[in-house]
């Protein structure tokens, strides 16, 4: 039974889990190459499971831009959200059309007090880009899944 | 542990399936061929696609915000990044990078979708002739 217990656990983990605390995420190839070519590929636990089937209900809306899918795809997909999705109610994704950014748990983690100095990417005046969807603007390792605190840009006179 | 089972069971088949999305691999010839054949159905007198045209068609918004170099930039053989996320894209014009253009599936994806965002509507056998044949007179 133990052995079972910790083989399906590794598998979880291998299967696009969080190693928990240091805020690595595997990314499926088929994730990676799909959700992560406009955008990093936010990982599938840092949003509910509410939220990523809103998300995928509307891909031809997209924030602005047709995100459709495949059929074959969007089936993979959804089920990897679904089963990768968080179960945190700090990680709801709310409202018509959810965003990773505005979850309480990104929120929190983005509060000026916890971002110790770290500016914000800049935005050009007249540009239509937006600071918090450039997770590797800071986040040197994001397309890799990597947002933990050893792999942030240093910050300019500071470790 | 039956709580985690099925979900583990669920994440590895969703994991494995990830690799059986198949490519479909194809060239800008061959791409430029079926093209031509089908804009032929509609406009029997067309000859061969235009690097004009296409150059035209690529760097004008068609009605909208956006236009092709919103994101490619101004020259396709070098790389761009999304207008909003900032992300990397990688060049467009083929001599500057072989993969583009080389997946049937994944031409066709891209164009149904930045054809909606920047023209509202699919884009014609006819434009994505034409395109091809600009970003093939673009050198890195």
């Amino acid at each position: 039974m133990k052995t079972l217990q910790s083989l399906s656990l590794a598998t979880l983990l291998l299967a696009g889990g969080a190693w928990a605390g240091d805020h690595r995420y595997a990314l499926s190839p088929t994730y990676a190459a799909e959700c992560g070519s406009c955008h990093v590929a936010y990982p599938p636990a840092l949003m509910d499971a509410a939220g990523w089937k809103v998300t995928l209900q509307q891909l031809e809306r997209h924030f602005g831009s047709d995100a459709s899918l495949e059929p074959q795809a969007q089936r993979e997909i959804a089920s990897l959200l679904q089963a990768q999705a968080s179960t945190r109610s700090v990680h709801e994704g709310k409202g018509a059309a959810p965003r990773l950014t505005t979850t309480a748990w990104f929120q929190r983690k983005h509060r000026p007090e916890e971002l110790h100095g770290y500016p914000l990417p800049a935005v050009p005046a007249g540009s239509k880009a937006t600071p918090m969807a450039q997770c590797q603007a800071c986040h040197r390792r994001a397309e890799q899944g990597d947002f933990g605190e050893g792999s942030l840009k240093p910050v300019s006179g500071r470790r | 542990m039956n709580r985690f089972r099925p979900l583990a069971i669920g994440a590895a088949l969703a994991f494995l399936a990830g690799s059986t999305l198949a490519a479909s691999p194809t060239s800008p010839a061959e791409l430029q061929a079926a093209w031509l054949a089908e804009a032929r159905q509609s406009n029997p007198a067309l000859r061969a696609f235009s690097a004009e045209r296409g150059r035209s068609f690529f760097s004008t918004a068609h009605g909208g915000d956006w236009s092709c170099a919103s994101c490619h930039t101004n020259n396709p053989g070098q790389g761009g990044a999304h207008a909003v996320t900032r992300k990397l894209i990688e060049p467009l014009s083929p001599a500057a990078n072989p993969r583009r253009f080389s997946d049937v599936a994944k031409v066709d994806k891209w164009f149904g979708r930045n054809c909606k965002d920047v023209l509202g509507r699919a884009c014609t056998p006819e434009e994505k002739g034409d395109l091809l044949a600009y970003l093939l007179t673009v050198k890195p």
